[in-house]
Order: C-alpha cells, then structure tokens, then sequence
C-alpha cells in the first residue's frame, strides 16, 4: 500500500529534468509547493538506467533501482517521479522485486556487500500527476485554481512509457487512463482527442533512427493541432523533449507547420494556479504559449 | 446511398425481435401459474435480446450493423451473426474460435484483438484492469501496418515473410549446446506460444513509420531461436539481428505487449536479444552505443552525462550532425553541461558495481516448462 504519509514523497526528478528539461523539474516544485505537497530530495540517487541499463547488464540495472527504492523506503517514503521513462522503469523492477522473493533476495545480496541498505520491498512508485488525482484528490486541486483555463483545448499525451505493460503501472496503465484528462478538466480546460494521444513518442529512437522519431512526434502533434488543440501537455520530461523541443524539426521534416505549444502537465496546472513564468519556465518552451493563453484569460 | 439502405434494413432485424418477446409478456398474466414461468423466460430472452451497434469498417466506408449478444458473446460471434442473418458479403478470417488459430485478429475498438477472444459486453462496460473504457458503439476494422485485401481480411504476407526471414528452425554449427534439462528451455518457453495472429504487427508504433522493421513477431521468433541451446550459430544471429531494421529500431512502446493474446511480450524478447548482442561484443551500431553509456556514467559520477552521451552513441560525426539541434536547444538556454553535478555516496555506487561483476546472476525472466506439451 506504500509508504507516504501526509504528502511526503521521495522526489525522483530524473536525469532529463536536472540539465536539459529543467522546467519539468521547477513547475513539479512549483506546483508542489502550492498544492502542499512535499517533494524531499533524494541526494544519492543514481539515473534509473532508463531501460538501457537494464538491457546491457539486467543485474546491474535491478541494483541500481533497488538501491535508490532502499533510499526512498529509508526515507519513509514512496517514489514520486515526473518522467515516464523512469516511472516505467522503476515500476517493472518494483513489481518484479514484490513478486519474486528470491530475485529480491540476490539483489540485497549484493547491495549488502557493498554496504548499501537492503530494499525491503514496500516502497511504491508513483508519477507526480497520480499524486495530485489520487493522492491530493482533485478537489483540491480545484480549490487552488486561480486562472481557470476557461475551455483551453488541451491535448494529453499520456506517453507509452506509463501505458504498457499495463500490469506494472498499479492500475494507473492500460489503454485509456484519465488522469490527465481529469486534471485539465479540473482546472478548467477541454480534453481534445485525437490519433495517437496513447501512443509513442519516438525519443528512444532519436539518436538510432532519427527519421523514425520525427514521423511520430511531428504526426502526433500535427493530429491534435487538426482536432483543434491550442496545446499539448505531457507527464513526461522525455515527451515533452521530443514533441516540444524537436517540434521545428519535425516540422521541417514534414514540410508542414505544426505550431503547437507543448508542456509539461505541470506547467500547465501551474498556470492555472497563477504561478508566473519564472517559477514555470514556459519561456524556455520551443513554442510560446504566452498568446494562447492569453486567449483563454490565462496571464504567465 | 447503398449503404444506408443496407444500414436501415440490418438494424431492422433484431429490434423486431425484441418487440415480439414483449408482447408474449404482456399476454402471460391470464394465468397465475404460466405467467411466472413466462415472465422468467421472457426476462431470460430480453437478456439474451440486447442489442449493440458494430460500426465495421469497409474499404473508405463504415458500415453499422445491430448484434444482439449477451454476456458471453464474442466479437467473433457478433460479425457471424452479420454474416449469417443480415449481410454475407461482410468477409472476415476466422476458424478455432479458441483464440489458437490466429485467424481473427482486427483492430476492435483502435486496439488489435481476436475477436474470438473478446466479449461484447467488455467492449461496451469496460475493463478496469487494462483502463479500458467502454463505448456504445464498437468499431471494427482491419489489422494496421499491412495492405487490406477486403473488409477484415489484411494481407498477412509480410508478416509471414518476416518471420520467415529469421530462419525459423535450428542451425547446425559451433555455438551448439547439448541441452540437459527442461530449465535449458526457460526462455524459449516465454516465447513460443506465438500462434502468428499479427496483433503485435498490427498494432507496433515502429511499423507505423517503419516498413523495413522486423516487427515484433519476428523479433520475438529469432529470440526463441538464439535462445535455443541446440542453435548452433547464436552470435551470427545476433550479429544479422543488430542491422538496421532489427532489434535496436524498436522504440519500446510496450504495445506488442498488451497487444498479444498469449503472453509471448515481444519488447521483453527484443531487450533479451538486445543484452546478448552487447555480451557478444556487437557494439558497432547506434542503439548498442547508446545502451552502454548509461552503465559507464552511472558507475563513474551516478547521472546520465547528456552531451557525451551524444558523442559517444553517434560517433564526432554523428555529434557533429547533432550541432543544429544542440544550437536550437541553446536558443531556450537548454546547453547541458559536459560535467553534470556528482551524487552523494558515489563510492557506494562503485563498490556495488565492483561486486556486480564478481557475482554471477541470472536476473532475466523466466517461463518454467508446464508439463507435457508445454512450450
Ligand atoms: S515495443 Fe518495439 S516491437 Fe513492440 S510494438 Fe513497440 S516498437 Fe514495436
Ligand atoms: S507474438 Fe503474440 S501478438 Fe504477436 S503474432 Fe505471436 S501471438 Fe500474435
Ligand atoms: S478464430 Fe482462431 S484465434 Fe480467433
């Protein structure tokens, strides 16, 4: 059942948010800050591995997870992250780790003859945006709500990465989650659908099939910019990379103009909280969002 | 024009039906006795009566037809009915009706399922565990990433060319193993229950903008065979597997997990034969490059070192290739730094590392052979 108590959380930004994405991790702290949630830092946590760890040398990869939930179990605390990528990573090696006593086992072996504290096993492994809707609850969220988006028309990106295998997100993965949606609805946007909103970004290709990432980024934010969107959001640091920042390039890949303002989820609900850009970053966005929002009443 | 016709007269059918059950309802309370019987049949029937909308995709056009069902009709049963009772030109593939065929697969509601496998009334109410929500309406229409021949039916050549294509059958040669227990199956246990249904095809985001990719059926038969201890040419494998097009252009999204109906979660096979091909010293590629630099900053400062990680995945050239992008990032004050902080405890990390590689552990999952037929 986890860890957390009274809104504490063991707070796992992830590599992309501490040096390219570092509005992802200011608006996370923002919001945080003003929902009354308590991110506390976690100074001797590695990167996660991000699958590829775990794919060049899997016993590694578990250790270095396990490693960083024993922090979090010391901590008293449970996980919460603002990248899918690690969310995905760290909840296949937690589900893994609860159900297999004797992989657990192996792995305290070896944290144990470094001298790292065992995981115990009793940790959970949360997105921040599930804190706010399960955790927090939207009501009050809601009651924080200062610049109500006013029927902004926000596309969520959910990101595959806290989708599938949907058996190792507790519930929260699958094929049409609602978090996000509940969370635009709930400080005043519209949910717009579109072709593609629970599929791949492409980031983990960018670097091994270029072409390939940009096809999918550029197609996904091209089919929510036709269903009307004024912007995208995303959970995910890694997201927000390829839609947002790499959104020119695609363009120019596709030859067509997308113009799409992309953010993280918590810049958005920052936003409606009536955080200002400093606190938000959304100067540093590829796309400016600043005349959309002040379309819909929203100052920055 | 045709098509509303058609449209009209199919839904037609099955509320007629119902209307006919009512009025023997109504009529039964002449007698006491006779009425309860009536009534708890009728209640039966109306059950069995309910009716849904499959909006089926034909060629450019859909077409709605109305399928009575009740809680445990499939799909399958559903585009039968249509076929038999309302209109026998719809074509669609089928043959077991127990999901061991591999014929019926169809995008049902945007995902590829077997529809000899899928309820209705999950369709409609929704799953819960798989945050499935249910709709009014089921669209149905063909598998994705090949060309439709008619209505359901996809060309599945392709596919089966793919699989094909990874020389699907042992090799003699001098990687081979004499296998002396059931264990020596593991992993070609997790595999091989693939029944070729072309789920995972149908719905991989990689094919999507991809043709030349193995896809995940393929990918996950090459694994059955690489990890066959009687294979005799392993690395050769591998080292095929490690072009383009194979194992390193899958992005990971986990669709061909969810997707697949028996289990055999081809992104966990391709991670598989992903570590065997870093193992086998087959580096001299992007996707493995990138893998690699992750092990290497985590021992030495605990943080992915961003800009190096670019070097060292694409090559100077390849970095210098990146130069545009690094520059369109700067212009958002996003310039990483080639010396990201250190985390605290490093020498934890190194520790755990230096008794990682004097320990031998076999973390990867595992299927256990089941009895006889297992596998
Ligand atoms: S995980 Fe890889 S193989 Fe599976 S559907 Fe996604 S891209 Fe295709
Ligand atoms: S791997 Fe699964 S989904 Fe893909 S073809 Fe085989 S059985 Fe079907
Ligand atoms: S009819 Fe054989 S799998 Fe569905």
């Amino acid at each position: 059942m986890g860890l957390s108590k009274d809104l504490n959380y063991a707070y796992y930004p992830g590599c992309a948010a501490k040096q390219i994405q570092k509005e992802a991790d200011w608006s996370a702290r923002a919001i945080a800050e003003e929902l009354g949630i308590s991110l506390h830092d976690m100074p001797k946590a590695t990167c996660c591995g991000a699958g590829n760890l775990q794919e060049h040398d899997p016993a590694a990869g578990l250790a270095v997870n396990a490693r960083i939930f024993s922090q979090a179990e010391e901590m008293g605390m449970d996980i919460a992250t603002i990248c899918n990528t690690c969310l995905q990573t760290f909840s296949y090696a937690n589900q893994r780790f609860k159900n297999e006593p004797e992989l657990l086992a192996d792995i305290n072996e070896v944290l144990t003859a470094a001298g790292i504290r065992p995981y115990e096993g009793t940790i959970d492994v949360k997105h921040l945006a599930w804190v706010l809707v399960d955790d927090l609850g939207l009501d009050k969220v809601k009651q924080k709500v200062q610049n109500p988006l006013s029927g902004m028309k926000v596309a969520p990106f959910y990101g595959c990465h806290a989708l599938r295998p949907f058996e190792v997100f507790a519930g929260r993965g699958g094929e049409r989650p609602l978090y996000l949606d509940q969370l635009i609805q709930a400080i005043g946007g519209e949910v717009v659908d579109y072709q593609g909103k629970d599929k791949c970004c492409g980031f983990h290709v960018m670097l091994a099939g270029e072409e390939d990432f940009l096809s999918m980024s550029g197609g996904h934010a091209l089919n929510a910019k036709n269903e009307g969107a004024d912007v995208m959001v995303s959970p995910c640091t890694l997201c927000d990379m390829a839609m947002g920042a790499y959104q020119a390039k695609a363009e120019k890949k596709m030859g067509k103009k997308i113009g799409l303002p992309e953010m993280s989820i918590s810049q958005l609900v920052g936003a409606s909280l009536g955080l200002g850009k400093d606190r938000l970053g959304t100067d540093r966005l590829h796309q400016d969002p600043t005349a959309v929002f002040k379309k819909y009443g929203v100052e920055l | 024009m045709a098509e509303e016709k058609k449209t009209t007269t199919a839904k037609k059918a099955v509320p007629k039906k119902t209307a006919a059950k009512k009025t023997t309802a109504k009529k039964a309370p002449a007698k006491k006795v006779a009425a309860k019987t009536t009534e708890t049949k009728t209640v039966k029937k109306k059950a069995a009566a309910k009716t849904v909308t499959f909006r089926v995709k034909r060629g450019e056009r859909w077409q709605e037809y109305d399928v009575a069902y009740d809680a445990s009709t499939t799909v399958l049963s559903g585009l039968e009915q249509i076929k038999g009772d309302q209109d026998g030109s719809l074509t669609f593939r089928r043959s077991c009706r127990a999901s061991i065929c591999g014929s019926c697969g169809m995008k049902i509601n945007d995902r590829s399922r077997l529809a000899c496998k899928t309820k209705i009334k999950d369709m409609i109410e929704g799953m819960d565990h798989r945050n499935y929500q249910g709709r009014d309406v089921i669209s149905i229409a063909p598998q994705g990433n090949q060309p439709v021949i008619k209505d359901l039916v996809v060309d599945i050549t392709q596919l089966f060319n793919k699989v094909e294509a990874e020389e699907p059958y042992i090799k003699e040669g001098p990687e081979r193993v004499e296998a002396k227990d059931k264990t020596a199956y593991e992993q070609v246990n997790a595999v091989s229950n693939c029944i070729m249904c072309g789920l995972c095809y149908s719905d991989c985001t990689e094919l999507e903008v991809n043709d030349n990719f193995h896809g995940p059926a393929a990918l996950a038969k090459a694994f059955r065979f690489v990890a066959d201890p009687r294979e005799g040419q392993k690395t050769d494998r591998l080292k095929k597997l490690s072009e383009k097009g194979g194992i390193w252009d899958c992005v990971r999204c986990g669709m061909c997990v969810d997707a697949c109906p028996k289990g055999v979660a081809p992104m966990e096979a391709i991670g598989k034969l992903r570590h065997r091909a870093i193992e086998a010293g087959i580096t001299n590629n992007r996707g493995a490059k990138h893998a690699i630099v992750f092990k290497d900053d985590i021992r030495n400062g605990g943080l992915l070192n961003e800009p190096m990680m670019l070097i060292k995945t694409t090559g100077l050239f390849g970095a210098i290739e990146q130069i545009p992008n690094a520059l369109h990032l700067a212009k958002k004050g996003k310039v990483p730094s080639f010396f990201p902080e250190k985390i605290e405890g490093l020498d934890e990390v190194k520790r755990m590392f230096k008794v990682l590689e004097e320990t031998e552990l076999d973390v990867e999952t595992k299927v256990l052979d089941e009895g006889p037929g297992a596998g």
